[in-house]
């Protein structure tokens, strides 16, 4: 694992359930995560907006690279897991 | 190639519980579901999982996919691509690396939702235009907000949304919605919510973000959140392609032992031909399936005459 780690965030809401898969998927692969809940952060939540141009979750935001909703194989390439 | 007494596609509420009866059944089983959990995972709370007296979809499904793990059985997050028949009780189910060989195939393979098609429902989509309001609801904190359908489901939306924005609209194009009665009442109490009948939306517009909703009746609505429920379509195509028998609705038509017109082929849950499609429905269906294709396997499989 020569590769750097980059820093991941989730921007979520807590009853999104493909918010909940994509924290289960890092828990599963040991991938630390800082995770914003927009549903109560107004200003997190308009990050979140301005970096993905649109408003729904979650926004998974891996070393800059946006990923907007549960993209597995998108989130896979990001990481560089295989 | 690996080989199954069953294959189940669909891991949601029909195709779990078929997979806990086939283990006691016995029989080699396997799930593979695009979705473990099903349609139901974005429903905020069930209320009518005899046995739960309330949770959300996300936890009972958990609970479910447990069980189904205590039993032993794998369950493949993945897309079923084709399904084959290649003569009596032999199917290849095929996903898109690998092949498998199955003696019975349920299709447990429910809905897939139905968008309005006007404009602007595409352009906005995620920015004001959303299909589930447990994920993006939360975000419309003291916004007005539209629920577009009469359903049962768009009412628990509404409901689930006055939570959070400051006004729900239930826009729907017939005369009343026709909610499960509870939910009709805790409608009707809900100040946030109001009913505007007998409206069918021609457009959503806005600019960045959704701004509002016209009606083809003439006048419009100032929203900033578009919720699109409007029904769902069976996820019936694999299906057809076999050559199983679909109604009118596109619906997969099963009998009583949850059998098709094919010998080993069997459906249950959303995308079968029941006219009150609940989760409990959906799993004594997949039970009965699983059943069934025990005996098909040890004994007879044609379809009762009806």
């Amino acid at each position: 694992m020569a590769a750097e780690k980059s820093t991941v965030l989730i921007y979520s809401t807590p009853t999104c359930v493909y918010c909940k898969m994509a924290k289960k998927f890092f828990a599963e692969n040991g991938v630390e995560y800082k995770e914003f809940n927009v549903a109560d952060d107004y200003e997190k939540a308009v990050e979140m907006i301005k970096k993905s141009g649109q408003q729904g979750v979650p926004v998974i935001d891996i070393g800059g690279k946006i990923i907007v909703g549960f993209d597995k194989n998108a989130i896979k390439e990001a990481l560089g897991l295989n | 190639m690996e080989e199954y007494d069953f294959i189940i596609i669909g891991a949601g509420s029909a195709g779990l519980p078929a997979a806990v009866y086939a283990a006691r059944f016995r029989l080699k089983t396997l799930v593979i579901g695009e979705v473990v959990g099903g349609t139901i995972i974005n429903t905020h709370i069930v209320e009518n999982w005899p046995g739960v007296v309330s949770a959300t979809g996300w936890d009972l499904m958990e609970t479910l996919k447990k069980h189904v793990d205590a039993n032993n059985v794998p369950v493949l997050d993945e897309k079923v691509l084709s399904v084959e028949r290649k003569g009596p009780l032999n199917f290849i189910v095929k996903t898109s690396d690998k092949s498998f060989k199955a003696k019975t195939v349920l299709f447990a393979t429910g809905t897939e939702r139905k968008k309005l098609n006007v404009p602007g429902e595409k352009e906005f989509e995620n920015k004001g235009v959303s299909y589930c309001a447990v994920c993006d609801g939360a975000l419309f904190k003291n916004k007005e907000v539209a629920v577009i359908g009469g359903s049962d489901s768009a009412a628990k939306e509404a409901l689930f949304l006055a939570e959070h924005a400051s006004k729900v609209y239930i826009i729907h194009r017939g005369d009343k919605i026709r909610p499960e009665p509870i939910n009709g009442e805790r409608v009707k109490n809900n100040k946030k919510i109001e009913l505007m009948l007998k409206k069918n939306v021609k457009e959503i517009f806005g600019d960045k973000m959704v701004k509002g909703v016209k009606f083809v009746e003439g006048g419009e609505l100032k929203v900033e959140g578009v919720f699109v429920e409007i029904g769902a379509n069976p996820n019936s195509g694999l299906a057809a392609k076999l050559g199983v028998k679909l109604n009118e609705k596109n619906e997969i038509i099963i009998d009583h032992e949850s059998k098709t017109n094919i010998e080993g082929i069997f459906a249950a849950g959303d995308v079968a031909d029941r006219h009150f499609k609940q989760a409990i429905t959906g799993a004594a269906e997949g039970v009965i399936a699983a059943f069934s294709a025990y005996e098909c396997i040890n004994k007879n499989c044609a379809m009762e005459q009806q």
